[in-house]
């Protein structure tokens, strides 16, 4: 069975569709992008106001045997071993559901037998106006309350070609925390609620958490 | 690589454009006096710094600002409150508009006193402050944007039908006017603040634009609805800009600077008195926030003073001048000429940049500033061109363009997506700023006065209207592109 890792890359703003094109040349089928800003350590900045920097998180899905050379290309074509270059790093997926050949499933034996932590992410990626959908799915089968991000996102689908440039379309990731024993329960009920397995409906995707506070009941 | 470097590297290649195509005006046909050229090369040097000063400020301090006010506004959940606040706003912002009171002292001045300087300014300001509250409660109460804008332009139409042409000429340019550096930005805020807090993620996306481009409908009617009361004779006068000439290079600038710092602080003044207000009364902000905005507040500041410096000495005799020149060349090239100056000043506008950056922040970066830039760049290129034609062409009057305008603007706001449309009319607003009612008016003016026998009132007022017109429609066709694009049948892997 395939296993696949999560890489996350921070780069500063207008530099996502350069992270994607990379990406993609290393097998990448989509990416998922989302601002953010970084803080800038300088006293001076700091008085001035204007020790911020707009950023753009791009969040890619690989296969796990990939993920090295994904990080090395990343940091030779955006120089990311000069500082204020951005950063990059991968995390392991427990599961991964929506791209085609996609539906990579950890075990729940495995799952409940591992040793860290009670609780793990769940992250849906959902076109614009369904994040509501997926959290209310979610709360079905015991959810807490989920978190949106506003993103936007090119799939593993050709992506239409604008003049010049492409549409991305835009998207909404909502994070779902949840204790080990209920995630394979709700990564189903928002998979069947929004038809995650077929094709153009989005992804889904768990990884560990070690630990979790603020979950109350 | 801080900050304000990466807002410097974006507006010098936005201010680019319209220095480079100067000069090779310059170097080619139309030989400026070499002390207009000096000045013009310092003047776009002001642009830059201040502009770039400028977006830092807005970023920080307008941004914030506007959308907490929105937002303290609507969770107020007190129709009254919402109403009173906002109508007082609207006036106090639009009163301080330095950009009002000018059209205002000339409108005054060509008329021979017949429309008095207060009553413009005040007509002007409550049909903003109306049309502020009612952008509000659009949002606050899902009235569809397009329905609104087909009321409102009707009843434009309406008015427009029994009103002199001067009048409507004077009408949409204050409407224009109205929608300055600053106001735009806090008013784009102000929406952005409003319709965050809709549950529905697409609705409060679609909600964050338009506000603008409603509010400035309220500067029409009020001119408008000013003219059928006011009783004076045909208006004729000349609007010629009697600066007195100089060869200095310097002087104008050290002689702009206090008027200028002096406008700029009045016009701050209202929003600095609202975040003064709002901080005691409803934000309590921490000492960094509060910090943050005031830091704003001042870039802001001293950004529009250096900008408007830049502009109004560097530029605007630069404009006029061209203008009567190339009056003397042949009538495709003032055309091709106008096309062009207007498609590369629109990137030097400030509060273009603003939009732009709203629009990315609103839409997570899914529609990219480059293409609505394109848009707005073909729509203000076409909008000077069709001007020069007015001018070139007896017979063309103004509302030759803007009922079709309109006619067209409204119609396509009903198969357009309504993201789109609030982004189109507001684009509307913000196309007509300094930069346009300054360099591109006077050299609308400048081409206008080589033209013997024109009713200058009626020529150089209104080319801002038109400039306001057509990027509402080549963004709404914009659009209508995308959707197309978008309606493909169901993708199978």
């Amino acid at each position: 069975m395939k296993e696949f890792s999560l890489i996350l890359c921070i780069v500063n703003e207008h530099l996502a569709s350069r992270v994607i094109k990379i990406t993609g040349h290393a097998g990448a089928k989509g990416a998922t992008v989302f601002y953010g800003k970084g803080m800038v350590r300088s006293k001076l900045l700091e008085i001035l106001g204007m020790d911020y920097l707009h950023k753009e998180i791009v969040l890619v899905i690989i296969e796990k045997e990939q993920s090295p050379q994904v990080l090395s290309a990343l940091k030779k074509e955006m120089s990311l071993e000069k500082p204020n270059h951005g950063i990059a790093f991968s995390v392991p997926l427990n599961n991964f559901i929506g791209a085609s050949h996609a539906d990579y499933y950890d075990r729940n034996e495995e799952r409940e037998s591992r040793e860290e932590g009670m609780y793990e992410a769940i992250f849906t990626v959902v076109n614009k106006g369904s994040a509501e959908d997926v959290i209310d799915a979610a709360k079905s089968e015991g959810a807490r309350g989920g978190t949106i991000i506003n993103a936007r996102g090119s799939g593993i689908h050709k992506t239409e070609m604008f003049f010049a440039m492409e549409i991305e379309p835009e998207k909404e990731i909502v994070l779902i925390l949840a204790k080990k024993e209920s995630v394979s329960k709700i990564v189903e009920a928002v998979c069947a609620k929004m038809k995650i397995r077929e094709p153009g409906n989005g992804i889904i995707f768990t990884c560990g958490v070690n630990d979790a506070v603020g979950l109350v009941g | 690589m801080n900050i304000l470097f990466i807002k410097f590297k974006e507006v010098l290649s936005s201010v680019l454009p319209i220095v480079l195509f100067v000069v090779i005006l310059h170097f080619t046909f139309l030989p400026l006096p070499t002390y207009l050229f000096i000045r013009f090369l310092i003047g776009a040097a002001f642009i830059i710094v201040g502009l770039s000063i400028f977006l830092l400020g807005v970023e920080l301090g307008i941004t914030p600002l506007g959308n907490h006010v929105g937002s303290s506004l609507s969770k107020s959940n007190n129709l009254a409150i919402l109403v009173v606040i906002t109508l007082v706003v609207g006036f106090f912002i639009s009163v301080a508009e330095p950009d009002l009171q000018i059209l205002a002292d000339q409108v005054s001045a060509v008329t021979g006193g017949a429309l008095g300087k207060m009553s413009i300014v005040g007509a002007v300001s409550i049909g903003i402050g109306a049309m502020l509250v009612y952008g509000l409660i659009r949002i606050v109460y899902n009235i569809k944007i397009h329905v609104s804008f087909l009321i409102l332009y009707g009843l434009i139409m309406i008015m427009a039908f029994f009103a002199r042409p001067e009048f409507l000429a004077i009408a949409f340019d204050a409407s224009g006017a109205t929608t300055g550096a600053l106001t735009v930005p806090f008013i784009l805020n102000l929406a952005i603040g409003v319709s965050v807090l809709k549950k529905n993620s697409r609705a409060s996306e679609q909600d964050s634009f338009g506000l603008v481009g409603i509010t400035s409908t309220g500067a029409i009617l009020g001119i408008l609805m000013m003219g059928l009361f006011a009783k004076t004779g045909a208006l004729q006068g000349s609007a010629g800009s009697a600066a007195a000439e100089t060869t200095s290079i310097i002087q104008p600038f050290l002689h702009r600077f206090p008027v200028t710092a002096f406008e700029s602080a009045v016009a701050l003044g209202p929003i600095a008195l609202i975040f003064i207000l709002f901080q005691i009364f409803s934000f309590h902000f921490n000492a960094r926030t509060t910090g943050k905005i005031l830091k704003g507040i001042l870039y802001t500041l001293i950004g529009l003073i250096l900008f408007l410096v830049g502009v109004h000495a560097g530029f605007m005799e630069v404009g006029s001048d061209l203008g009567v020149r190339i009056a003397r060349q042949n009538p495709f090239f003032v055309v091709a000429v106008g096309f062009v100056l207007g498609f590369v000043t629109i990137f030097a506008e400030p509060a273009v940049h603003v939009l732009t950056h709203q629009i990315e922040t609103v839409t997570s970066g899914s529609i990219k500033r480059g293409i609505i830039f394109a848009a707005l760049s073909i729509g203000v290129g076409a909008a000077v061109a069709l001007s020069m034609v007015r001018i070139l062409v007896p017979g063309i009057e103004l509302w030759h363009y803007l009922l079709p305008g309109f006619g067209i603007a409204v119609i396509l706001a009903f198969f357009v997506p309504e993201l789109f449309v609030g982004i189109a009319f507001d684009s509307g607003g913000v196309a007509s700023g300094p930069m346009t009612a300054t360099f591109i008016l006077a050299f609308s003016q400048g081409v206008a006065s080589a033209v013997p026998g024109l009713n200058m009132l009626e020529y150089a007022f209104g080319m801002i209207s038109v400039v306001a017109m057509m990027p509402i429609i080549t963004i709404e066709l914009l659009g209508l592109i995308s959707k197309i694009k978008n309606r493909k049948p169901k993708e199978q892997v």
